[in-house]
């Protein structure tokens, strides 16, 4: 007898933890199908990955040796992703090679020389493990089913900025226009969508920006990574990064 | 190569986080314990200290909600958040298990204070739907221990998880917010008992409560001291975020706040001083309202502290 009702109380138990199992179904931000992603093999086609079906990693090389902080790229990042005025998904930041207490090469002062100044570009690193992606509450940030690309659908961000105080290179912002948060896709939506390579890419008169498809072997940036040494920012976090620069480096004596 | 600058400015998270990090952490807190006193006994009863923290439990988790509602880049979005879900992320989990919790909450408030409600005229007609409810004691009892656990742990992992704050990022917080929640909803249990239900000072069940604040304070302080220990022995960001201890106006708050008005007021109070002025009433709320703020500071400080200092 008692062991019926058990057995009652155990099916109306499972029955029902399944059922809230369930609906956890529908957690998962379902993979859209974007026109813009599907277009974006366009350029996939152009850097010659042909008709291959594995997904593209797409990444950026930001070469410091070339650039001279002339902020083209940020101009061309706040029309082409149609930001308020000043904002930009990207930054220079400018830095000093000089070693404080040591005579500057070119004008032999120890302290406050200006002389050799580089710049570092402030961006997205677009992550292959990305924080912002694991913690968004809404599956707003996410990882482009077609492109692999770090992405926002701003009709699902909640603006909560969890996603901002977990990127461990603060590369995210609040676009006070949209009032949700936003980060560089590489022009995803609006470049990569026409078969066009990101605007700061194309804006950049120095070629200090590379821009292409990792899994391609033929790809320019895979073709300069085979022979130039990178870095990536703060690797041993383990997000594993897509952009990669490269260092200055000194003249020789 | 690295930069040092980002795309936003000043902390992600202001203070509103921090008051609901402190507003979540009461609530849990403070239905946890009345409920763990009552199941410890094996009773189910309308206790003074039960019906407190139901009250406390429910008002303090909506005032946290609107906290976290108003802090959004607009508010009128907070739909989507309750839409769409990601099972990766701690606020998702967090948003699910509050949407069990302030329900039932509401629900062990309406059973608690059964008598309270019928007395007033125009809510009569509420006492045979909460006899009903009344029925699911038991259920409801276990349940909302477990979900007031959860929602005082996931206060914890929630900021646990930024990984670019080594204050913040300590496997140790969930335990340090589970054990400060439990101190502070004990401490504001026990005033609003003896304030608003005539609970006695100095009955069994006040001594109880008071009786388990300190091992819960032990717990607390022991937490912090992990928190410090493994900053200072850590990697060059883990030992710059540990200045957060020594230097600025949030090293003020901890020391002032969070150690001094948290800790040192109510155990001086209990432990020094003749009989008579321990069993005050002036000493008995102040103490109690001491743990609660320094619970305040403690979360200032960890969100300020914590996200100023980044790696």
């Amino acid at each position: 007898m008692s062991l019926q009702i058990d057995r009652r109380k155990f099916l109306a138990g499972t029955t029902a933890g399944s059922l809230f199992v369930l609906t956890l179904g529908g957690c998962k931000p379902e993979d859209k199908g974007s026109p813009q992603a599907a277009k974006s093999g366009a350029l996939g086609a152009k850097t010659g990955s042909g008709g291959t079906t594995a997904r593209p990693h797409y990444a950026m090389v930001f070469d410091q040796n070339k650039c001279i902080g002339c902020g083209l790229c940020k101009t061309a990042c706040n029309e082409a992703n149609d930001l308020p005025k000043g904002r930009s998904r990207l930054l220079l930041e400018r830095q000093s090679t000089h070693v404080p207490g040591t005579p500057c090469p070119q004008c032999g002062k120890l302290e406050g020389c200006d002389c050799e100044r580089v710049y570092v570009r402030v961006s997205c690193q677009q992550c292959q493990d990305a924080p912002c992606v694991r913690v968004c509450p809404t599956g707003a940030a996410h990882v482009d089913s077609k492109t692999g690309i770090v992405t926002m659908d701003p009709d699902r961000c909640v603006g909560c900025k969890y996603c901002i105080a977990a990127c461990p290179y603060n590369v995210r912002f609040i676009n006070e226009k949209t009032k949700t948060a936003e980060n560089c896709d590489f022009c995803l939506k609006t470049k990569l969508a026409n078969g066009e390579e990101p605007a700061c890419v194309q804006a950049c008169r120095h070629g200090a920006l590379y821009f292409g498809d990792l899994n391609d072997p033929q790809s320019i940036i895979s073709r300069l990574l085979r022979v130039k040494d990178t870095v990536r920012i703060r690797p041993h976090l383990g997000t594993e990064p897509s952009l990669r620069y490269i260092p200055v480096t000194k003249e020789g004596v | 190569m690295d930069f040092t600058i980002g795309l936003t400015e000043g902390v992600a998270w202001p203070w509103p986080i921090a008051v609901y990090l402190f507003l979540a952490g009461i609530s849990g807190g403070a239905v946890a314990v009345a409920i763990c006193m009552n199941l410890f006994r094996g009773v189910h009863q309308d206790t003074p200290i039960m019906k407190a923290a139901s009250l406390i439990g429910f008002v303090t988790i909506v005032l946290g909600m609107i906290c976290l509602v108003l802090d959004l880049t607009n508010p009128l979005f907070f739909w989507r958040i309750l839409v769409y879900y990601n099972p990766t992320s701690v606020m998702s989990i967090g948003v699910m298990a509050l949407l069990f919790y302030i329900p039932l909450v509401f629900v062990l408030m309406l059973v608690s204070l059964r008598q309270e409600i019928t007395s007033i005229g125009c809510l009569k007609w509420l006492d045979p739907t909460i006899g009903f409810l009344a029925k699911f004691r038991v259920a409801l009892d276990w349940i909302v221990l477990i979900l007031a656990i959860a929602i005082c742990a996931y206060t914890g992992f929630l900021i646990s998880a930024l990984i670019r704050f080594p204050l913040i990022n300590t496997a140790v917080l969930p335990a340090l917010f589970v054990a400060s929640g439990f101190s502070a909803g004990c401490a504001a249990t026990k005033v609003l008992a003896a304030w608003l239900f005539g609970a006695d000072r100095h009955g069994e069940d006040l001594h109880a409560l008071h009786a388990a604040e300190w091992p819960i304070m032990a717990v607390e302080a022991m937490c912090l001291l992990m928190i410090i220990i493994a900053l200072v022995s850590g990697n060059e960001a883990a030992k710059a975020a540990a200045s957060a201890f020594c230097f600025g106006l949030w090293a003020q708050v901890f020391w002032i706040g969070a150690v001094g008005i948290g800790f040192i007021v109510p155990l001086v109070l209990s432990f020094f001083g003749s009989r008579n002025f321990r069993d005050s009433a002036a000493v008995f709320y102040t103490s109690g309202l001491a743990a609660i703020c320094g619970m305040m500071c403690l979360r200032l400080f960890i969100i300020y502290a914590g996200q100023i200092n980044s790696i």
